[in-house]
């Protein structure tokens, strides 16, 4: 077993991660020097600062958005993703 | 008369938090003849608020930086109410965006949140719980190179972001595991959650600080918070020391157990999960 799952659930399956909005973003890198689990990526190039790697990001951890001084970070809705993940464990178990 | 406070509010000016911050603040001095700290001269000059700085502080944050807080804790300020601006505005489903003069109706906003503020309970005020909350009697641990890690038994239910609910009848203390202290290494700051908060399960009930990272505290439980531990706000080094019961963050009144048990793990449960963690654990201290 790998962390590559929450509570059973594929990583893969569960869509956690931050979304850079780049019309307010200024690629100051703070999230990118803050995240320990490398989710983003810089790049040479427009845009500087992408979400190369959102399965690495921890489920339901925002912690790199108050790095952010111009709000550029947004996560999905929390209460709709745990509700996501009883259905797809739901489903698992019964599917055998 | 009311209470008088110190109010040491944002300093932005960049988003509409700021200004709003600014407005809050003046409200609540203006209501309470109390005084008003400005942050930048007294980052660069704190003796000229020492007298000030007698009366009870309360801090009003812009944004989720919180640079306000984090100047009272640098400063080791003893903060007795709180209020994040852009959180307030999120809860109550007001716009953050907009001009930066805020209008007759965020002026309005503003002195409700004032008053809101000066009838708030103090931090940390004591909860009118009866609930006892036993010492664990039985540990499991995991060991790792020279780190040992762990967990309670019986009665703590976790979730994968290595927080704990220690629940007694339909109150839960929560808290950080043992496992995730010493990730974090040695704690310096713990921001409890605001007593009366409603917290989803997996929701911030709070976050701390350490030498090393930040780290939000995210709740195995919903409810809605009845008590924080003022102990581990002023001395944060006691959840190093004690994870699972002096360390504890907050107290929350249960909505919804049986739903969140299904995205919990028992001690045994996580015991097996910080195994597995522990062997992909590369300590870099």
């Amino acid at each position: 077993m790998s962390d590559t799952t929450f509570m059973g659930v594929s990583r893969e399956k569960i869509p956690w991660c931050p979304t850079i909005d780049y019309a307010k973003c200024d690629f100051c890198m703070e999230c990118d020097k803050f995240c320990p689990h490398q989710v983003y990526e810089r790049r040479e190039g427009n845009p500087q600062l992408v979400v190369a790697h959102p399965t690495n990001c921890v489920v339901f951890c925002r912690a790199c958005a108050k790095t952010c001084g111009p709000d550029a970070l947004s996560f999905p809705n929390k209460p709709e993703v745990i509700e996501l993940i009883k259905r797809i464990r739901a489903e698992e178990e019964n599917n055998g | 008369m009311a209470e008088r406070f110190a109010v040491l509010p944002c300093n932005g000016l960049d988003k509409l938090a700021g200004p709003l911050a600014r407005e809050i603040a003046l409200a609540v001095v203006e209501a309470c003849k109390g005084e008003l700290i400005c942050p930048v001269l007294y980052n660069n000059l704190s003796a000229r608020y020492a007298k000030a700085l007698e009366l009870p502080l309360i801090v009003i944050d812009g944004c989720g930086t919180r640079c306000a807080t984090k100047l009272a804790t640098e400063h080791g300020l003893k903060m007795v109410r709180k209020l994040q601006v852009a959180e307030t505005l999120k809860e109550l489903g007001e716009s953050d965006g907009g001009s930066l003069t805020p209008d007759a109706e965020r002026l309005a906003l503003c002195q409700r949140l004032a008053e809101k503020l000066l009838s708030a309970p103090d931090e940390g005020a004591a909860s009118n719980t009866e609930v006892q909350f036993a010492e664990p009697v039985e540990y499991g641990s995991v060991t790792h190179d020279k780190f040992i890690f762990r967990v309670p038994m019986q009665d703590y239910l976790f979730n994968e972001n290595h927080c704990w609910a220690h629940v007694v009848g339909n109150r839960a203390r929560v808290g950080i595991s043992d496992y995730m202290q010493q990730q974090l290494t040695d704690l310096t700051f713990c921001e409890p959650p605001r007593i009366g908060a409603r917290i989803e399960q997996f929701g911030e009930v709070g976050n701390v600080e350490s030498v090393k990272s930040v780290a939000d505290i995210l709740s195995p439980v919903s409810g809605h918070v009845v008590a924080v531990n003022p102990i581990a706000a002023e001395t944060p080094e006691i959840i190093n020391e004690d994870p699972y019961v002096r360390g504890w963050v907050a107290e929350l009144e249960l909505t919804d157990l049986e739903s969140d048990r299904q995205l919990l793990m028992d001690g045994p449960a996580y015991l097996d999960f910080v195994r597995r963690q522990a062997a992909q654990y590369k300590p870099n201290r």
